[in-house]
């Protein structure tokens, strides 16, 4: 009775839909890690890039999101048994287990996933080199303390996996070498420490609130985000400190990750972003399946040199303001206001800083500096002894 | 007679509220524009039509049915225990520490599950003894333990248990102290018989032994209680013993029970607000151990709703969350009304003290 009613109910469904336009080119599903959209980074960054491949090839899109991590798995077993998509991208390290069991039961399946290798014959793996993107901002966030006088820079981080010591461990690196690059130009030796913290979260806005404030008190010039939707909390402790100041400009600075977050509080409180292009490479595995060029267990490695990372730029900025219109956090008017701001807090530098960032990219492109890429706790401890940045 | 009428009248309740719930969610999704009958059928259908769905959603029951337990242990006994969340958060981490060593098969199952019951009831004693001696509000007190094991768990995951090659996570869970799982390819494990268990044993507790009947005496009007000789103290730690067993339980079922990964993480995505839910299900369930089993499935069936509806009637996962949200409120505004009515009765007989 209760499954009559029930085919009874879905026929009505069916004759309510209205004409269905043309078929699709091709469907994705697009399963998305806890916090989910909305974080203006990590995963907004996944949906946008899914969502230009989408209109470019004609495709249809599906987003699920996970409320615990005990969804991971259930999540991706029911898009793959559906057995009606092209693709499916999983956005988040966390979901590499789930994956690896799934992969195997749908062996006709195409999936991709960021963050992680899932070494199985029918998944793409996308990975990122953020401690070469991590360095870059952590040089600047190293020469903007010295040149403001601050005796600290910050970094909020979230979960502690692997992923993260990758932009903890590029950050120490380039906090030292901006450093001693500074030194270098002004002959002054700098006396500048990092305050880190992992605060175990990627979804709990008050903590990175809390955390980026403590951080400020002790003199932190900039807090470089790296825990997405965090950074909502941490724009309000910078924008909160400089309200305290009679400031509208940094110092202090937040560091942006994932998008371009430089259009964040006003164009002139985010100095920089470090970009992680998981649009790209969402846009990337759909454009290969649309393409037939997909090819299963191999990996895309994203880096400074195919610009799959990297420091925030004015021509990205454009592009992300929209970002920000369309996700509802700004409005298109204030368009040039932000452009304006940002470019006079980023004119407020010397110029020599700036070109400084530039010649650690280029050095790091020609293969002339290596930045440290900890894989395992032991490694990440031997980067921490390293570049250990304590005031003295 | 007086229980079968009781029993019928609650169930009546209960359905009447359903459907208060679902017009009242399906008003809301129509106003915005997305077809309520299409997200319903997928609400329904990702548990209810095959077994692959009815696993999953009995999956989800399990840690829901052991975590409303403790809550509803409490609150037989007049007692607002919300601490089954950080009991069960040091549950699931104790049942992960058994594998630090090599036991048979059966037997290291049943030593880490009584290290998680342990853990869990050790977290329940300070709140209870508390209460029992110095009057302090159990609402409170569970809920600051519940902060202090959050930390407490971080800590223990990425400094104690900690995976030598992942950082991120706890060691993994040596498969001789696994629930093996029921349904292949599905999450359900075996693990749901134990959560039906226990809920027919506290049933069997509560309502044939003196035990029980001390603590539900307890609840109905302490004072008439401790005239007949009964000991609060002693109930108090009781309940609160109890319930701290079957949330560590319920930590465990989730370590050792829920594929793909046999760990805990860093930040606690799988485990976190099991506890709290178990709240909501104690309140469909009326509190009931019997009543809980099926409120847990049926809350269980929701949560893989939420995936089925994201995927195929594209709603997004706020609004998905807003229809659970209020078919769950509607259907625990009934016990939620009695509870409340019953303390305001017994505040105005006896003169305002509790």
């Amino acid at each position: 009775m209760y499954r009559r009613f029930l085919v009874g109910l879905a026929v009505l469904a069916l004759l309510a839909l209205p004409l269905a336009g043309q078929q699709p080119q091709g469907r994705v599903a697009l399963i998305l890690d806890i916090g989910g959209r909305g974080d203006l980074s990590f995963n907004d960054m996944g949906f946008k890039g899914t969502e230009e491949a989408v209109r470019d090839f004609g495709w249809e899109m599906t987003v699920t999101e996970a409320v615990t991590a005990a969804d991971f798995l259930p999540n991706l077993r029911h898009a793959a048994r559906a057995g009606v998509f092209d693709l499916i991208i999983c956005v988040g390290f966390l979901q590499a287990d789930a994956l690896n069991q799934v992969a195997p039961e749908f062996p006709d399946q195409k999936f991709a996933i960021i963050d992680a290798v899932v070494d199985q014959p029918n998944v793409l793996s996308i990975i990122f080199e953020e401690q070469e993107g991590s360095a870059l901002v952590g040089a600047l966030a190293g020469m903007l303390a010295a040149h403001y006088g601050y005796p600290y820079v910050g970094i909020v981080l979230g979960i502690e996996i692997p992923v993260l010591y990758r932009f903890e461990a590029g950050y120490r690196f380039g906090i030292d070498w901006g450093l001693r690059k500074y030194a270098e130009v002004t002959g002054e030796e700098p006396n500048v420490g990092l305050l880190w913290v992992y605060t175990g979260t990627f979804s709990d806005i008050a903590k990175g609130k809390a955390a980026a404030e403590a951080q400020i008190e002790k003199g932190a010039v900039a807090v470089y985000n790296v825990a997405g939707p965090l950074g909502v909390g941490i724009l309000e402790a910078v924008t909160e400190k400089l309200e305290e100041l009679g400031r509208e400009a940094g110092p202090p600075f937040m560091i942006g990750v994932d998008a371009n977050q430089d259009w964040m509080g006003d164009g002139n409180k985010v100095i920089a972003s470090m970009m992680k292009r998981v649009d790209v490479g969402c846009y990337t595995a759909i454009r290969m399946v649309h393409e037939g060029t997909f090819e299963g267990g191999r990996i895309l490695r994203m880096s400074l040199a195919n610009e799959g990372v990297g420091i925030s730029r004015f021509l990205d900025l454009l592009d992300f303001i929209d970002f920000g219109v369309a996700a509802g956090a700004i409005s298109a008017e204030e368009r040039p206001e932000i452009a304006a701001n940002w470019a006079a807090m980023r004119a407020s530098l010397p110029t020599w800083i700036w070109k400084a960032v530039d010649e650690l990219e280029e050095k790091i492109l020609a293969g002339e500096i290596v930045v440290p890429k900890p894989t395992t706790r032991e490694e990440m401890l031997k980067v921490r002894e390293l570049y250990p940045l304590v005031r003295e | 007679m007086k229980r079968v009428y009781d029993t019928l009248r609650s169930v009546a309740e209960s359905i009447l509220a359903a459907i208060i719930g679902l017009v009242v969610a399906g008003l809301i999704l129509k106003a915005w524009g997305y077809s309520p009958i299409s997200a319903y059928i997928a609400l329904f259908e990702a548990s209810f039509k095959d077994l692959y769905g009815f696993s999953g959603a009995l999956a989800n029951a399990t840690p829901l049915i052991l975590t409303a337990l403790t809550f509803a242990v409490a609150a037989r006994a007049g007692l607002f225990n919300i601490g089954a969340e950080g009991q069960m958060y040091l549950g699931a981490l104790a049942a992960v520490a058994a594998s630090l060593f090599r036991l048979p098969p059966v037997l290291h199952l049943l030593v880490a599950l009584a290290f998680a019951g342990a853990a869990g009831a050790l977290w329940a004693l300070v709140p209870s003894g508390l209460r029992a001696t110095r009057g302090v509000s159990e609402v409170i007190s569970t809920i600051m333990f519940n902060w202090i094991s959050r930390f407490l768990a971080f800590w223990l995951v990425a400094n104690v248990l900690v995976d030598p090659y992942r950082a991120e996570k706890t060691i993994t869970v040596l498969p001789p102290s696994r629930f093996p799982t029921l349904v292949r390819g599905t999450d359900l494990s075996y693990a749901i018989f134990l959560a039906v268990a226990v809920a027919l044993l506290v049933y069997f507790l509560l309502r044939y032994t003196v035990t029980g009947y001390e603590m539900r005496a307890a609840g109905a009007n302490p004072d008439a209680a401790r005239y007949g000789g009964v000991r609060s103290a002693k109930v108090i730690v009781l309940v609160f013993l109890l319930g701290g067993i079957t949330a560590g339980l319920a930590g465990a079922t989730q370590s050792l029970g829920r594929p793909p990964s046999y760990a805990v993480f860093s930040g606690l995505p799988k485990i976190s607000n099991l506890g709290f839910d178990g709240i909501g299900v104690a309140m469909i369930g009326r509190n009931h151990p019997l009543g809980i089993i099926f409120a847990a499935i049926f809350y269980g069936g929701l949560q893989s709703g939420a995936r089925v509806m994201q995927l195929f009637a594209g709603i997004p996962l706020e609004m998905v969350r807003m229809v659970q949200g209020v078919i769950v409120l509607a259907l625990a505004l009934p016990e939620l009304l009695r509870i409340f009515r019953g303390f305001r009765r017994r505040r105005v007989e006896l003169g305002g003290e509790r």
